[in-house]
């Protein structure tokens, strides 16, 4: 009944079966459209991405509200109780996203109601209403999710973590406060959304099964709205990080801290950014990292610990991110420094090296894998202005990669002098 | 139509396998049918850390998660009250390596003093920062023991702080041979492989494990309750919350899908009468759910909400006791019944999408009693009527078979 080592099944190697650029076709107000059909189920997805950050707000809030009021404060012809009552009852998942560049507003149904989604989502989209009286409702909700969530290390560290990286006069750094929720009026709404909802703003990615005349569709519900006379906000300028390298934020009663270490970084489109994802993912990427096996698999001082490379418009970031009791505080930012430091100064061993690069492809297969998963993969390239042939590098890199590339990856991008540590918990 | 292909090995293990060629990967799920319920009350939280020690290794297999990764794989695991579900997923062409890892552990994990004592170090991390340091956080572990008197549903999956610290090796030992048989699991998998191979590989890789004898489950069973509970606690949060619990019947019971579509009626999606008259009309809350526990043994119906400042708590349950109430006398109007049956199908669609999805629910179905169930329980939903909800309403939401937790700001916080 015994089985020997040597029954250990051999590993197959990896294949990824790329996809070339999606179709592309463009609506009648130049609004461009690609097209990722495929797929078993009868569903069907629609994003609209719109340039409508952070970066272009006059006031905070401004962007993420305007998108929360689509389904709060009712559309010229359909009430708010209305709208939510027909998404719900054609089981239409409708769900919206602001971040520091874009507003992202996704509808996910089944393709048999396919013009029934696409007149609903024209008509929520791009003709809402923003009532005094549902906007302040709305904002008195928030304001008291955001002081309960005030209440959690984990999101004191992270702001005050995005403040010291991009500054806090940056809309990519900016921390709100209680009154940023009680400023915000329906003409803010209104003129953001009579200017950034526009074509010339506007992107949309169909994917999943899609019928053969979508594109008449698209152009019957999008295709006639009209662009906004007029420019843009004007493009802040690049984001500096603040002076003070290390931060401590008291959090009374808590019984872990909230550890936060990174800095700025490259964008997607440097072409050591896939280089130093491989990095990234040895430190803090994967469940098998070496964070993850220092500070939880062998010191226990931690449920879990990743590290991340997000890649935004003005700038990209590195961030290591864990919350530990609150006893190994320092022994755990003394680790991760360490771990970084390792990082720059011994090859890492071939089992690592390969356990790391197979992991990282079949991650790859896993972005590719049907027609949602490969969408959100060409917009991540698409939002950096490259295209798809990053991934087919990307597996280049990852099969080709050497220890000692990593090793000067790791020196050129780890500075270790110019990280920041934030860390929120209890005083010590 | 999701199709199915199952058999059973001689010491009782249940393969099911779903092929699917549209992917290049593979997702298995192995249940073990042991949760939280199954644990000594003066030790409970074992069945979740024996979860963690899963990972430790086993004979053969020192490292699995280095193992699983260097095949391209990638896996997590979670244990509730009545099961324990370790998922995974592959690149198909190595789906073998899956069997090698699996089996070996069910073999038997190899934990030594040092693991035990680091994973109760990270389990207790995980304890503190998902219930003890955040906002609400210890909601559930105080609504519990409120709602339960009897059953080990009393006591949450994570355990508790001093349980968690004194389990020894021999508990863990002991833990293993009871309830880690393959006659006491279910394997699933979907992806891009032949259901004969896979049945070839499950003999290959787990048919010489022995069948073994697995502790019955014979819990005690909770006595009706026919008085209100109440519990106030006061905590350092912005906002007070409310939290309360109907006993309802089991998942496996046809009265389950009557009271699933209830609590959709009530709080699913931003339709919900929840959300449209407490918090868009009467601005009382400022968010609110409502859902079934799901349990296999008579579960809860809990609703929870956060009030907005200013507002009364007898203000908040006055008019919560009003939808309840009309619930009880009104049928739901058939409009309103469509809308939560498609929205259930709807989901129940999107959900089954990607093979990681389809494996956890095939695997629950495989619990209550059949994978394929998951093609006709859609109907079950589909006959419930006005009639049955009204019903339902009457029978569950009586307040003397309710628990309700009063979560007060201590008003620090406020604005």
């Amino acid at each position: 009944m015994k089985t020997q080592k040597s029954d250990k099944p051999p590993v197959n190697p990896i294949n990824i079966e790329f996809i070339s650029e999606p179709e592309k076709i463009t609506l009648s107000n130049k609004v461009p459209v690609f097209i990722i059909n495929g797929g078993n189920e009868e569903i069907t997805k629609i994003d609209f991405v719109l340039r409508a950050g952070f970066t272009s707000e006059e006031i905070p809030l401004q962007s993420s509200t305007v998108a929360r009021m689509l389904t709060e404060g009712g559309s010229e012809k359909l009430t708010a109780n209305e709208i939510n009552h027909i998404l719900d009852y054609y089981g239409i998942t409708f769900n919206v996203t602001t971040d520091r560049d874009l507003t992202v507003i996704s509808a996910i149904f089944l393709s048999k109601y396919f013009t029934k989604a696409l007149e609903l989502c024209g008509e929520i989209i791009f003709n809402p209403k923003f009532p005094e009286d549902e906007l302040k409702n709305l904002m008195n909700r928030r304001l008291q999710g955001f002081l309960v969530s005030r209440e959690k290390v984990s999101t004191i560290a992270t702001e005050h973590f995005f403040e010291s990286i991009f500054g806090k006069n940056h809309p990519y750094g900016i921390r709100l406060s209680a009154e940023d929720f009680l400023r915000i009026k329906p003409v803010h709404l209104r003129n953001y959304h009579s200017r950034y909802y526009t074509p010339q703003e506007m992107t949309l990615f169909l994917s999943g099964k899609t019928p053969p005349e979508a594109k008449e569709h698209l152009d019957n519900y999008f295709g006639s709205i009209e662009h906004f006379p007029g420019d843009r906000k004007k493009s802040p300028p690049l984001p500096y990080g603040e002076k003070k390298r290390n931060l401590f934020i008291p959090k009374e009663g808590a019984v872990q801290s909230a550890i936060r270490i990174g800095s700025q970084t490259i964008k997607r489109s440097n072409p050591d950014f896939a280089s130093l994802l491989i990095v990234n993912t040895i430190l803090g990427g994967y469940f098998g990292s070496r964070l993850m096996k220092n500070l939880r698999e062998e010191k226990g001082y931690t449920y879990g610990i990743y590290s991340y490379l997000v890649s935004h418009e003005l700038a990209g970031y590195l961030l290591i991110a864990t919350e530990v009791g609150k006893k190994y505080t320092q022994k755990a930012v003394k680790e991760i420094f360490k771990e970084i430091k390792l990082l720059q100064k011994k090859p890492v061993k071939e089992r690592e090296l390969e356990m790391v690069k197979n992991y990282m492809l079949s991650d790859l297969v896993r972005m590719f894998d049907g027609p949602f998963a490969t969408a959100e993969s060409f917009r991540l390239v698409w939002e950096s202005g490259i295209d798809m042939s990053f991934y087919q590098s990307m597996a280049q890199k990852i099969k080709s990669i050497t220890a000692d590339e990593i090793i000067h990856i790791a020196r050129s991008y780890y500075d270790i002098d110019e990280l920041y540590t934030v860390i929120a918990g209890p005083e010590k | 139509m999701i199709d199915l292909k199952k058999c059973c090995l001689n010491n009782g293990l249940r393969v099911i396998v779903n092929e699917d060629n549209s992917t290049p990967l593979a997702a298995v799920s192995l249940v073990y049918m042991v949760g939280s319920r199954n644990e000594d009350p003066e030790l409970t939280g074992l069945a979740h850390l024996f979860e963690h020690l899963m990972f430790r290794g086993s004979e053969n297999v020192p490292d699995f998660d280095d193992q699983l990764q260097l095949a391209g794989g990638e896996n997590n695991a979670f244990t509730n009250s009545d099961i324990t579900n370790y998922h995974l997923t592959i690149p198909a062409v190595n789906i073998e390596t899956a069997f090698w890892l699996e089996s070996d552990r069910m073999k038997g994990p190899n934990i030594t003093e040092e693991s035990l004592t680091n994973q109760k170090m990270v389990v207790l991390e995980e304890y503190r920062q998902a219930y003890l340091n955040q906002p609400y956080g210890d909601a559930t572990l105080l609504l519990r023991p409120l709602a339960y008197k009897v059953h080990p549903y009393r006591w949450p999956t994570i355990g508790k702080e001093e349980h968690i610290k004194k389990v020894t090796l021999s508990d863990v030992k002991d833990f293993f041979r009871s309830y880690y048989a393959p006659n006491n699991c279910i394997m699933t998998i979907a992806g891009n492989v032949k259901s004969d191979d896979i049945f070839k590989l499950a003999d290959k890789w787990f048919g010489k494990i022995k069948m073994r004898r697995v502790n019955p489950v014979s819990l005690p069973e909770e006595p009706e309750q026919n008085k209100e509970r109440n519990l106030t606690v006061k905590r350092n949060v912005p906002a007070n919350a409310l939290y309360k619990a109907w006993h309802v019947c089991g998942r496996k019971e046809p009265s389950f899908f009557t009271l699933d579509l209830l609590t959709d009626i009530l709080a699913a999606g931003e339709s919900g009468r929840l959300h449209k008259i407490l918090i868009r009309e009467k601005k009382l809350f400022s968010s609110i759910n409502s859902y079934l526990t799901g349990d296999l043994d008579p579960g809860l119906l809990i609703i929870q909400g956060r009030l907005m400042n200013g507002v009364s708590y007898e203000k908040a349950e006055t008019e919560l006791n009003n939808i309840i109430e009309e619930l009880k006398n009104t049928p739901v109007p058939d409009e309103e019944m469509e809308k939560v049956k498609n929205r259930f199908e709807a989901e129940h669609i999107m959900e089954r999408v990607n093979i990681l999805g389809r494996v956890l629910a095939l695997s629950q179905y495989e619990v209550l009693g059949d994978a394929s169930l998951i093609n006709s329980e859609i109907d079950q939903y589909r006959n419930v009527t006005p009639e049955m909800v009204k019903n339902a309403a009457a029978k569950y939401l009586k307040p003397e078979n309710c628990s309700t937790l009063f979560y007060k700001s201590t008003g620090a916080k406020q604005l």
